[in-house]
């Protein structure tokens, strides 16, 4: 594969019709065979294929008799349903596999599963006849399809990477080098938990001498915790194997400290929700109904470009198209797939990035002025209204917040205990609304007063002013004229009037979506703005409105058959996160301290956020910079965030590389990623196909279910002293026992006679959660032999046998044989409401967030949405401080609907995709001297990358589009020394470059940290300040 | 689809595609043309396949899942999907435009009468295949195709293109973009048979049905339905996929050239 010079005259695209994907077309057929024209001779001087006229195609894996439908099943082959990881959509996949070399041959969807599956099939159904359900036979398997999508094509060829580690390794010389000797598994967990001096660097303390659930690790500040605090552990998200890792860092080893990925994917989108559904601890959200629903507006998500779940929202988008039912827009600063040319019913709206806030606050402007909203039922002040109403929940609209600044309960809900109504906190104590003119409590009429502001006289006789959450949004909206905020976000006034009135033409089948668009600077108040669209429509739980999911059958928790939540033992986690979030800072030994001595509290050192969840962008910078306090150890499961967060790699490396700053740090993964480069220690891990778990839904989908895999295909990892793979489960399971803690090994699992079974490996703890799973409830019935067979288990059964009870064996194998448990497919609607509705008060004035403080300005934060500007830690513009004559562009990133943040080991993508040039509008192309192909440089306050210039009008003006899943330095983009022995060098796995190369680290900060946005503490990709450059070839 | 925008291509496009359809029950395995007579597969069944545009996302799954199937060498393919920005005549608005692409197991193939070996030939079930054990490599029919759906497998250096998945319908299983067709795009189907999704789809649709190059007189069996006449010609865009650069801006050319 030498490299190609490139012809210049290549460099001159077709403008306006780019070829932006697939885009290897078939044109590559032409290259050299015309050379061969002479050969003259019968036959091929090439490789034999298998077959004259199917070549090397693979032999089908069952046949299906055109007439009859008997099914015949190939016996070199199995058929088997488990997890793909190849995005967090976690779609049940069907897995052909090898019988005789263990390969997986292909890969398609589970037709049992609902987010693969068109309409999936009960559960009652046997497995041979879902299999010929999938066939030709009848034109049945295209009328109701289960598929997989590109990636979860593609992603089969992780098991067998040339970059998989597949056994133990340490490191040799510094962290970061890239060197490492294999060592066994047992001298991992030895040297992990006693410590010593491991590296020639002195000496490190293990996981034994840190747990310590005894001594504060700050005596100054007892609120932090015990030193087990300074373990932290992280994992990339929960592909249904966190049950157990919390397991260990909770509930076992009694650390406080864990984080995922969330805080770099979708967090202010995730919070802006919580604020509207009441739940800003499991941060709810919703999606929209496609298939009922008659206008979506999609701000910042793309249904068939990403968004989760992928291939459902995709499918369900495509056949609304065909059906002509739905009417949708796709708001975003870059055209993406969504938008689709093959249909005149939708239509993109560019948008400036980092300004979704100003097009929410706009649209509810308009709304509220033109009463384009769900008047009746905002106007329902509690329950009985809404049961008498007939519907599921209602809002807190017409509820009474005190608006006096300096009253102590400002932004608290006016109750009926403030008048003297009722007993503080007792079952009366009720929010107060106005009806007909009088102060009543919400369940004392049917129907209260949207918009009040009025005086009050308390039960103290104070007087205090209290306004409804409609008039409190009706002033946050009205904070700007339609025309600045048009301005602001660059879509015409005409057209916000235009879509704010198609909306409410739609009342409540008009349905708002939004998702990783929202990781900008203002972006908790953006996803609030939007999501406030979906309640002034009065659409959740409704038909065609928006829907919150039906939710998983948990194995993991206090099940029928087992206890996998609590054991002899078990200790919960105590004191502060190191992002110091879920904790007001008003409570902290650091404010009294403040205060104490006279002085203003404000600003915290770093952003405390009592809003938010822990978050893996606080957590690590200010692990290294040792406040709240310093850490110890990391343990990080298939985590990167290094190559997820913006600015975070220049921010941290070289603090990661001190051991002094962090003594210990081990990785366990298949894989050395940008972040476990620079562990001491790498425990392989199980690649998808070859672990266990269960896993649910991203909501999207109306039914229960939860998705079972299981090791369909044996481990390529090396395998422990007792005969089982290296892995996370393993890896925990033996450093637990060697510092004998509880939970683990012998006597371990309650069953639900109080009888302890042992979780000695990975199988003793989801075997016994699979009976959970299959036995909750109406228990599922037995499998039979042709499910055994038809669902490739016979792997399976023998491990079924020696972990079970005989009751659960049944059960049990019919879950595996279906790949999970899923309520079948049904009608979720009862009348125009969802059967499994969303019941809590829906908030228009959320008084959690309403009454928090933002603690590196100390001002309160708004209980409504409302429209800022970006703005950096200490509440400063980010255009302040970086301006736009000094940066005038504002880069943003999208989802690839191909390559994600681990697939670029993918040949079968990187030919499709191999590479990702940026998307740029002529305007600016112009403005900068760019012409479309040109090679430019792209500078931001924190970096700097060369890429390729795509012109188009695919973009807004002033805004830079980067396709995430590029610009790798590591996943195999360097080869890494193993005993001695390089990796292969590919360089094609470098092509490209990472937006978070442009994320920077907020010059307004004392303790270190990357520009997050405020409330929740998510990284800021939408919105990076850059310019750009023409580099001269 | 807006109206103003058909053209005359358009609307041989879409005769093509009809008059396609009347011949099929007297065709059977006479030669029409210059084309030889067909050979082997099943003669009371012609295959075919309907494209819905409105349905497909662009997601490549169709892509991909072939090239497994199919052992395709890299960089080459049976099928794929191209993505075009197009910009709406009237209003100005861009969007995207998804066009899978495979083998058109034309009624008329161009491919097949140019193999001087008859390696290439045409099923009686109208499948155009490659006999490998006859096949010399010397690529005329691959240049023979307006549609450009051969290529010349660099490891058996015969000619390698769709066959429908031939070895699973015979198994009477689904090929593999169809299975994995993330929209529910691609329907497959005898259309000897009424019955079939494909048969009742056609004539459901058949005044929207487009086909590509319908001046070719190819009459190609792989019906869209959503098209945009401007497509059914080869649309004039660079393949902007094949420049990749280094992070130093260094070109480094397609991996999978051959």
């Amino acid at each position: 594969m030498a490299k190609t010079s490139m012809n210049p005259s290549r460099r001159r695209f077709m403008k306006g019709a780019v070829a932006a994907g697939g885009a290897a077309t078939f044109a590559a057929g032409y290259s050299d065979p015309l050379l061969k024209m002479a050969k003259g001779v019968t036959g091929s001087a090439g490789e034999k294929p298998e077959h004259r006229i199917h070549g090397n195609s693979l032999a089908p894996e069952y046949r299906v008799d055109p007439e009859s439908g008997e099914l015949t099943l190939n016996p070199d082959q199995r058929v088997a349903f488990t997890v793909c990881y190849g995005c967090t959509t976690k779609c049940g996949v069907r897995v052909r596999v090898d019988n005789e070399s263990d390969q997986v041959l292909r890969v398609a969807g589970n037709p049992y599963h609902p987010l693969s599956a068109d309409e999936q099939l009960p559960m009652r159904t046997p497995v041979a006849e879902a299999l010929r359900g999938l066939s030709a036979y009848g034109d049945q398997g295209q009328q109701n399809r289960s598929t997989a999508c590109a990636r979860g094509n593609a992603m089969m060829a992780q098991i067998d990477s040339p970059f998989r580690v597949t056994h133990c390794l340490k490191r040799v010389g510094g962290r970061g080098g890239r060197e490492w000797q294999k060592v066994p598994f047992e001298q991992v967990i030895e040297e992990i938990c006693e410590g010593g001096d491991l590296f020639g660097e002195g000496h490190v303390d293990g996981l034994r001498a840190i747990h310590d659930l005894d001594t504060p690790v700050d005596p100054e500040s007892p609120e932090y915790g015990p030193k087990a605090n300074q373990l932290m552990v992280m994992e990339a998200t929960d592909y249904g194997r966190s049950a157990l890792l919390k397991r260990f860092a909770f509930n076992a080893f009694g650390t406080r400290n864990y984080g995922h990925h969330g805080s770099y994917c979708g967090l202010a989108f995730r919070m802006g929700s919580g604020a509207v559904m009441n739940d800003m601890g499991g941060f709810a959200h919703v999606k929209p109904d496609i298939q009922n629903a008659r206008f979506i507006m999609y701000i910042g998500s793309a249904p068939s470009q990403a968004g989760n779940p992928f291939k459902r929202q995709g499918r369900l988008i495509a056949q609304a198209r065909a059906a002509g039912t739905l009417e949708y827009v796709i708001v975003d600063p870059g055209l993406n797939a969504a938008a689709s040319h093959a249909d005149d019913h939708n239509r993109w709206v560019p948008i400036r990035p980092g300004t979704d806030s100003a097009l929410a606050m706009a649209l509810i402007q308009w709304l509220l002025d033109n009463e384009g909203y769900a008047r009746a039922f905002l106007a329902l002040p509690g329950q009985a209204a809404a049961d008498a109403a007939g519907e599921a929940t209602h809002s807190n609209a017409t509820h009474l917040v005190i608006d006096t600044p300096e009253h102590p309960r400002r932004g608290r809900f006016l109750h009926a205990s403030d008048l003297g109504q009722a007993e503080a906190g007792s079952d009366a104590d009720l929010p107060m609304v106005v009806a007909e003119g009088e102060l009543v409590a919400s369940d004392a009429v049917m129907a209260a007063e949207l918009f009040v502001d009025r005086e009050v006289e308390l039960a103290d006789g104070k007087n205090v002013r209290v306004k409804s959450s409609m008039t409190l949004l009706r002033e946050a909206a009205h904070e700007h004229s339609l025309a600045d905020y048009a301005e602001q976000c660059g879509i015409p006034r005409a057209t916000i009037v235009e879509l704010a009135r198609r909306y409410a033409s739609h009342g409540r089948r008009a349905v708002v979506n939004c998702h990783g668009g929202m990781m900008s600077g203002n972006g908790f108040y953006a996803a609030f703005g939007v999501q406030m669209l979906n309640l002034l429509a009065g659409n959740h739980n409704r038909k065609g409105g928006s829907a919150e999911g039906g939710g998983q059958f948990n194995g993991v928790g206090q099940g029928p058959r087992y206890d996998l939540a609590n054991f002899p033992g078990k200790r919960g986690p105590q004191g502060v996160f190191l992002s110091r979030s879920r904790f007001p800072y008003e409570k902290s030994s650091e404010y009294q301290r403040k205060v104490a001595a006279g002085e203003n509290p404000y600003p915290a050192r770093a952003p405390w956020r009592s809003l938010a969840p822990p978050t893996l962008t606080e957590h690590l910078p200010s692990a290294l910079d040792g406040y709240p306090y310093p850490i110890k150890a990391v343990i990080g499961c298939m985590a990167n965030p290094i190559y997820g967060q913006a600015g975070l790699e220049k921010m941290v490396a070289d603090k990661l590389k001190d051991p002094k700053r962090l003594g210990l740090f081990v990785a366990v993964d298949g894989f050395l990623n940008e972040t476990n480069r620079y562990a001491d220690y790498i425990v392989p891990d199980s690649v998808m196909y070859e672990v266990w778990g269960f896993t649910g839904a991203w909501k999207g989908n109306l039914g229960r279910m939860t998705t079972a895999c299981w090791p369909v295909v044996e481990p390529r990892q090396q395998k422990t002293a007792e005969g089982e793979p290296v892995s996370m489960e393993s890896f925990f399971i033996a450093t637990a026992k060697r510092l004998g803690l509880p939970g683990f090994g012998d006597g371990a699992i309650p069953d639900a006679d109080g009888n302890l079974h042992p979780l000695n490996r990975a199988e003793d703890f989801f075997l016994r959660a699979a009976a959970n799973v299959a036995m909750q409830g109406e228990p599922l019935p037995a499998a039979d032999e042709g499910d055994i067979t038809h669902a490739g288990l016979a792997p399976l059964m023998p491990r079924l046998e020696r972990t079970l009870k005989p009751e659960e064996r049944g059960p049990v194998a019919y879950l595996y044989a279906r790949g999970g448990r899923f309520e079948d497919f049904q009608d979720h609607f009862e009348g125009e409401n969802l059967t499994s509705a969303w019941k809590r008060t829906l908030c228009v004035y959320n008084e959690q967030v309403g009454t928090s403080i933002n603690t590196q300005t100390g001002e309160p934060n708004r209980g409504v949405p409302c429209h800022g500007l970006p703005p950096l830690a200490d509440g400063r513009a980010m255009r302040e401080v970086f301006t736009e004559e000094e940066w005038p562009l504002l880069a943003f990133s999208f989802k690839s609907n191909l390559m994600n943040s681990y697939a670029i080991g993918l040949e079968r993508l990187r030919m499709i995709k191999p590479y990702n040039p940026v998307m740029m509008h002529h305007r600016d192309a112009e403005r900068f001297g760019i012409s479309h192909g040109d090679t430019i440089r792209i500078e931001s306050p924190g970096g700097s990358v060369v890429a390729l210039a795509l012109v188009g009008e695919g973009v807004m003006p002033g805004a830079l589009g980067i396709e995430h899943g590029y610009g790798h330095r590591d996943l195999g983009a360097t080869p890494h020394l193993i005993d001695g022995e390089s990796q292969p060098d590919l360089e094609w796995l470098r092509a490209g470059i990472n937006i978070n190369d442009l994320g920077f680290k907020d010059p307004t900060r004392r303790v270190d940290g990357t520009w997050l946005e405020p409330i929740s503490g998510a990284a800021v990709r939408q919105g990076l300040p850059i310019r750009v450059t023409r580099l001269e070839a | 689809m807006d109206p103003i925008r058909r053209t005359l291509l358009g609307q041989l496009a879409r005769l093509s595609a009809g008059a396609a359809m009347v011949p099929l029950s007297s065709i059977a395995s006479a030669g029409i043309n210059q084309q030889p007579p067909r050979r082997e597969g099943d003669p009371s069944k012609r295959y075919g396949m309907l494209i819905d545009l409105r349905q497909c996302i662009g997601c490549q799954a169709c892509t991909v899942s072939c090239h497994i199937e199919n052992a395709a060498p890299l960089g080459s393919f049976r099928t794929t999907v191209s993505q075009y920005e197009v910009e709406h005549q009237e209003s100005g608005e861009v969007a995207t435009f998804m066009l899978p692409r495979l083998c058109n197991h034309c009624e008329n193939p161009p491919c097949v009468p140019v193999c001087p070996v008859e390696a290439t030939f045409q099923r009686q079930d109208g499948i155009v295949v490659v006999d490998s054990d006859r096949c010399v490599g010397c690529a005329y029919c691959v240049n023979a195709c307006p549609y450009d759906a051969r290529f010349i497998n660099e490891r058996t250096q015969t000619a390698d293109k769709c066959t429908f998945c031939a070895h699973r319908l015979e198994a009477g299983l689904l090929p593999a973009c169809v299975e994995s067709c993330v929209g529910g795009a691609r329907i497959i189907g005898d259309m000897r048979d009424p019955e079939s999704q494909i048969s009742r789809m056609i004539s459901e649709h058949r005044d929207a049905l487009m086909v590509l190059q319908p001046e070719k007189n190819t009459l190609p069996q792989v019906f869209y339905l959503g098209m945009d006449e401007r497509f059914v010609t080869r649309p004039d865009a660079e393949p902007v996929a094949l420049e990749v650069l280094d992070p130093h801006g260094q070109e480094m050319g397609y991996e999978f050239r051959h």
